[in-house]
């Protein structure tokens, strides 16, 4: 009966142990994410222009999971309308950046903070997975022992995008000034 | 007490910032003369000899659905950016009431009509700062289309371009032509606003630019080579340092300069002008008069006439009205 009550009690405790592990293990991915995200590590890329102002773009980002490539994938797309823009891809238009000044992120760097906030950022208003997420099979690449390049396509609302900067006065409008 | 200087404070600061802004430049779409004339849209008539070929707007915009579809979304576009464009079509149509108006139109005393000299003629066309001039062409591969698409920003005050966009869709086998020339619009605008922007800051930051003559009429017996003041500084030097002295950071060109013209080239006027204490918005006819105001007055009583030609070009004829 001991031994019984014994084998019970260190199950649970072993299973709160073990999700706790997961947990922290996929914060610390998240984070670890978010680092790359500010340091530019990921690329995008055109797929199509979609209804107006919207535009799907792939997101190549580097993660040791699936998941957190998928969630970091919405936030890089953002991250890359704003700072980056994206190039021509065959005969799908690229786009230039909306910040239009390199130090942006710089000068409003508390904005952008609570803009990419993980888990309830403005930045999710904006972007939404194309095809449920679902990755193709050639959009997984291994790069190393312990990460994977991952192509995740995205939806991005830009000129939703480009209103909340400018009501925000984080970026210009064309029409500022006149 | 302090609340009232509070707001008369506020108040000062919103009647200053509301007369202080720089005027808006006039947008306009036109089909360029490329695109009319591979659609027919052109009007061809004898000039001394030389047959001329122009553009008949009038007829593109009365027939061809697919140039209103594209102006259409683009004037949408662009409206969403807070930057409504002026509507071709329309202008073509006002000038012409207009035109109906003035014939028509005679005094109540004398029966007498409106005066009006071959050059008031001459100037009735549809005008905007920056024309978005457009062209596209269809390519067919076998089966199927896709669409060439140029849009160019011209500064009617230069004739400068000032924003480009272009491109070929994706071909496609299904799609109708109005939808394959949505999505050029629809891939090509935001790049378009981007160079515009460029344009607009660089306007801000150093001025207008402009073009500014100098002629002097046949029957005036002075010159632009004539000395006044004690030092003889000849009337062109003069001209030359009112316009360093005017323009945003001393910028312009002077391109040529004889006797009996100059011409000023990348002139940059300011965006602004004080009257009354005020701020007012500052643009080529009024940067010129206040030139023409500084001849005219002591030491140099020089009589002259300021016309205007498009929206960035004034000159200014010495010697006479």
């Amino acid at each position: 009966m001991k031994i019984k009550s014994i084998i019970k009690t260190s199950s649970i405790v072993l299973l709160v142990l073990f999700s706790f592990i997961q947990t922290a293990n996929a914060q610390k991915g998240r984070k670890k994410a978010d680092k790359q995200t500010v340091a530019w590590r990921y690329e995008l890329e055109a797929v199509a222009t979609g209804v107006q102002g919207t535009y799907q773009i792939k997101v190549w980002s580097y993660s040791k999971n699936v998941e957190t490539a998928t969630e970091q994938a919405k936030k890089n797309a953002v991250h890359g309308i704003i700072f980056k823009g994206f190039p021509n891809k065959g005969r799908v238009q690229g786009q230039k950046p909306l910040a239009r000044n390199a130090n942006l992120y710089e000068e409003n760097e508390d904005f952008f903070k609570e803009f990419f906030k993980t888990g309830g950022g403005d930045y999710m208003k904006f972007v939404t997975l194309a095809n449920n997420g679902q990755i193709a099979a050639g959009d997984r690449i291994k790069i190393s022992k312990k990460e994977y390049k991952i192509g995740v396509v995205v939806s991005v609302n830009i000129a939703e995008l480009r209103k909340y900067l400018e009501t925000k006065g984080i970026i210009k409008g064309l029409s500022d000034g006149f | 007490m302090k609340k009232t200087i509070i707001l008369l404070v506020t108040i000062m600061v919103i009647v200053t910032s509301a007369f202080s802004q720089a005027k808006k430049p006039t947008i306009m779409v036109v089909p360029s003369d490329v695109w009319c004339n591979e659609n027919g849209y052109m009007m061809e008539f004898d000039n001394q000899g030389t047959t001329v070929k122009i553009p008949n707007y009038k007829k593109a915009f009365q027939e061809n659905p697919d140039l209103l579809q594209v102006i259409s979304t683009i004037n949408g576009l662009m409206a969403e950016r807070g930057f409504p464009l002026k509507n071709m079509e329309s202008a073509i149509k006002t000038l012409e009431a207009n035109s109906a108006e003035d014939a028509m139109m005679s005094s109540k005393e004398s029966g007498i009509g409106a005066s009006e000299s071959p050059i008031d003629k001459l100037k009735a066309v549809a005008k905007a700062d920056i024309i978005m001039q457009l062209t596209w062409t269809i390519n067919t591969t076998g089966p199927k289309k896709s669409v060439t698409f140029n849009l160019q920003g011209l500064d009617s005050y230069t004739d400068k371009q000032v924003a480009t966009a272009t491109g070929t869709g994706e071909p496609s086998f299904t799609a109708e032509l109005p939808v394959l020339l949505k999505e050029a619009v629809l891939s090509h605008i935001d790049n378009f606003n981007a160079s515009l922007m460029t344009h607009f800051e660089d306007l801000f930051a150093n001025g207008r630019e402009v073009i500014i003559r100098i002629k002097k009429w046949d029957d005036w017996d002075e010159d632009l080579e004539t000395e006044y003041g004690d030092d003889d500084t000849e009337l062109s030097e003069i001209i030359e340092d009112w316009m360093a002295d005017n323009t945003v950071n001393g910028r312009f060109n002077t391109t040529d300069a004889t006797e009996n013209m100059m011409l000023f080239e990348q002139v940059r006027i300011p965006l602004y002008y004080e009257k009354n204490g005020k701020q007012r918005a500052m643009d080529t006819r009024r940067f010129a008069k206040q030139l023409s105001k500084f001849l005219k007055n002591e030491p140099y009583l020089i009589v002259n006439k300021v016309t205007t030609k498009g929206l960035g070009r004034a000159t200014i004829y010495l010697g006479g009205k």
